[in-house]
């Protein structure tokens, strides 16, 4: 009965956080962690961009093409 | 055997819930139906048409490796996980036109609405959406005017690039004239929407320097200053002091909003304009899922008729028969041309194996044309009488309150000042007569749901002015991001005739083309706004015939596509969505160009404005105004000639490139980047 409940609320907070990471993901949130890790994997030799950085090009960029519809 | 079965079920039941929603015609029908029987059709569209043209048309391989696999950099091209993805693509398609044309058409009853939004999403809008994506996604996500320069011609491409131009003004210029008419003497409602400025701006700091790009929590605090100033916008309208400050005519509105476009064009955008977005996107996915859950639990009965009079061209809302202007009013929940620049946009950048263009692509417009259901039945939910009361200009029902209900109850459709005076105090409104545009009464729909929801008549001020706030703010992050772009797309215009125009961080071409864009919708929203019909009659179809303008464009791009992919014998699937565009396209675009009567016809109306001046009858007063008139009305037939040229040129294009195509005189060659093989595992998932 025990192993149920703890079975039962792994699976909880396993979806709260995959939702939650879902959210922080489709408002940009996480947008910053994702370049960095990118970086990481394929940029060797260019600079990392701070945060500040990275955020005011990424929203320069974004509103510089059609981005919302009617 | 058993998912045979449940598909049998679910297609029974659509088939019942639409045969009880075109056949039923007694008092009132319960809006339960018209939610089962849109699930029901979008699900069965889903599940075969949609499989259907993965397989047999466009052939998804998820073993081909997409652009976002090939030329992942973190930042333009990322794998994206699906349902995300999904959320991206739908909010960036989702904005309101879904939610003002339904109210607008809902003039013809509920009926031809309704099924023009799910025929339509099924077989032409979530077709087009679905194969420019995967067009897209095989040319590492390349633009729709590109794809048109490459497969069909270069003529083909200049057209789409004009195209977009095109509908961007005329889009900015109506949906700015959907607010002024929603926030028109208002103080509760202009307040609120004022002070989402400041709000923004605050954020924009908050996100530059305090805690540079942590959307999420700006977004919350944001979240929550908006619903303080929704309440406290009652404060304003029950000061006289205050109040006078906010209520303002309609002239003056048009000039505040074009100098916030102004404004949110030339200034950087980290302090106005993504800020804005952050906090619409939240709003807007809250009311959305609201709205749909309030119809779930209230359940309230329609009691518009399946079809009314005004069927035969002579409604008060729009002029124009059923046929075309019902297709041309709704055009975002059903076919949208401006989806196809989202789905060659961002989308096929982050798009993480082919199969899941079918998901994101045909399922995120069905979730759209939903919206363009929940609308309608928010508008329909209302009594006739009201909804024409709110709906109508005062040009054609009269401005004062007797005069109005006893033409609107003339019509069949009974509604009293009593009524009208008493939903108006309990919304918090000085009126709620000629309330043009579609907003105030989907507001006042919207309302009504969610007061039966949560907090009772108490509340139905509060949700309506929430709900204004949410449509106008919804409009706002179209108006300030569609000015931007345009403004970019001036200047690479511009910098065609002088380079340093061209330059985007160039202070005085950014101050000149965003002048140019911003006078480009505004004299559009100046005439919507002095015009003595509410501007919505004139403007609303010219959206329209734009809009389909680029569905043709984007339609006739896939059908070139697909004949050069050899798939002559399904080339139906986009070739029956295209024929039906360019017949209400044309069909629309001459009526409103040569119709005789003044009400319907733009140079009809100029002449007889022209032939008033000539014969004496206008006021001196008067002249200067009813010149201008006359001149918008002959501006309007104009641009409408020159958009349906542009469709005569592009179909007489396309079918020089397909005669060609099909009589081997032209090699079918396709500007596919090259397969490479995926590295992923099957059923691996992204970030």
């Amino acid at each position: 009965m025990k192993r149920r409940t703890g079975n039962w609320l792994g699976h909880i907070r396993q979806t709260v956080s995959r939702v939650w990471r879902g959210i922080r993901q489709w408002c940009g949130d996480a947008s910053y962690e994702r370049y960095a890790r990118a970086h990481a994997r394929h940029c060797c030799g260019a600079t990392l961009l701070s945060r500040e950085q990275f955020y005011l090009e990424e929203v320069e960029k974004r509103y510089s093409r059609v981005s919302r519809c009617c | 055997m058993g998912a045979i079965a449940i598909w049998t079920v679910i297609a029974i039941g659509g088939a019942l819930a639409l045969g009880k929603i075109a056949l039923y015609r007694g008092e009132a029908i319960n809006a339960t139906w018209f939610v089962i029987a849109a699930a029901c059709c979008y699900l069965v569209a889903y599940r075969l048409y949609s499989a259907l043209i993965s397989a047999k048309l466009l052939a998804l391989d998820d073993t081909r490796a997409t652009p976002a696999e090939r030329l992942d950099d973190g930042r333009d091209f990322v794998p994206t996980n699906k349902w995300v993805l999904f959320g991206h693509h739908f909010a960036a398609i989702a904005g309101p036109g879904p939610l003002v044309g339904p109210t607008l058409a809902a003039q013809f009853g509920y009926l031809p609405g309704t099924l023009w939004l799910i025929a339509g999403s099924a077989f032409a809008g979530c077709v087009q959406d679905f194969i420019i994506l995967f067009c897209s996604i095989r040319r590492d996500g390349k633009t729709l005017g590109e794809m048109a320069r490459d497969e069909v011609s270069k003529r083909g491409g200049f057209i789409a690039q004009i195209a977009v131009l095109a509908i961007m003004i005329i889009l900015l210029g109506v949906v700015a004239l959907v607010i002024v008419n929603a926030l028109k003497s208002s103080p509760w409602a202009t307040f609120t929407l004022a002070m989402t400025i400041p709000i923004a701006l605050l954020l924009g700091v908050y996100l530059r320097y305090l805690r540079p790009g942590r959307v999420l929590e700006a977004s919350l605090i944001g979240v929550a200053l908006v619903l303080f100033v929704v309440v406290a916008g009652r404060w304003v309208a029950d000061s006289p002091a205050w109040a006078q400050v906010f209520t303002l005519s309609g002239v003056t509105l048009a000039f505040a909003i074009m100098a916030y476009g102004f404004a949110a064009s030339a200034l950087p955008v980290w302090l106005l304009l993504a800020p804005r977005d952050y906090l619409s996107a939240f709003i807007k996915a809250g009311a959305i899922f609201s709205l749909a859950a309030g119809i779930l639990i209230v359940r309230p009965d329609v009691h518009m008729p399946a079809l009314t009079k005004f069927v035969d061209g002579t409604g008060p809302v729009f002029a124009g028969k059923i046929f075309p202007f019902c297709f041309i009013t709704i055009a975002c929940g059903a076919i949208s041309g401006f989806h196809s620049l989202i789905s060659s946009g961002t989308t096929p950048k982050m798009i993480q194996r082919e199969g899941h263009a079918r998901f994101i692509g045909y399922g995120a417009m069905l979730m759209e044309s939903f919206v363009g259901v929940m609308a309608m039945v928010a508008a329909c939910a209302m009594q006739p009488g009201v909804y024409f009361a709110i709906n109508s200009p005062p040009a054609i029902v009269g401005a004062a309150g007797d005069a109005a209900t006893a033409t609107i109850s003339s019509w069949g459709y009974p509604v009293d000042t009593a009524t009208m005076a008493s939903l108006a105090h309990a919304v918090g409104e000085q009126t709620l007569f000629n309330r043009t545009g579609g907003a105030p009464s989907l507001a006042v729909g919207m309302a009504q749901i969610f007061s039966h929801t949560i907090g009772g008549e108490r509340l139905l001020s509060i949700w309506y002015h929430f709900a204004i706030m949410f449509e106008a703010l919804f409009i706002l992050t179209v108006l300030d991001a569609g000015t931007r772009v345009g403004r970019f797309m001036v200047q690479e215009l511009a910098g065609r005739v002088w380079k340093p125009l061209g330059r985007t961080g160039w202070m005085p071409g950014i101050l000149l083309s965003s002048a140019v864009i911003v006078g480009a919708w505004g004299y559009f929203l100046y005439q919507g706004v002095i015009d003595p019909l509410g501007g919505i009659n004139s403007l609303w179809p010219l959206f329209g015939i734009a809009n389909q303008l680029l569905a043709a464009v984007a339609l006739v791009v896939a059908t070139t596509i697909l004949l050069k992919m050899d798939k002559l014998r399904w080339i139906w699937v986009t070739l029956i969505p295209t024929v039906w565009l360019v017949t209400i396209t044309m069909t629309a675009s001459w009526q409103k160009i040569f119709d005789p009567s003044p009400r319907m016809g733009f140079l009809a109306a100029a002449n007889a404005m022209a032939a008033q001046l000539v014969a004496g009858n206008i006021p001196a007063a008067k002249i200067a105004e009813t010149q201008r008139l006359i001149f918008n009305q002959r501006l309007d037939a104009m641009v409408t000639v020159v958009l349906a040229g542009m469709i005569l040129v592009l179909l007489v294009e396309a079918l020089i490139q397909w005669t060609a195509i099909l009589s081997k005189r032209k090699a079918a060659v396709l500007h596919e980047s090259p397969y490479v093989a995926t590295r992923w595992a099957a059923g691996a998932e992204g970030d």
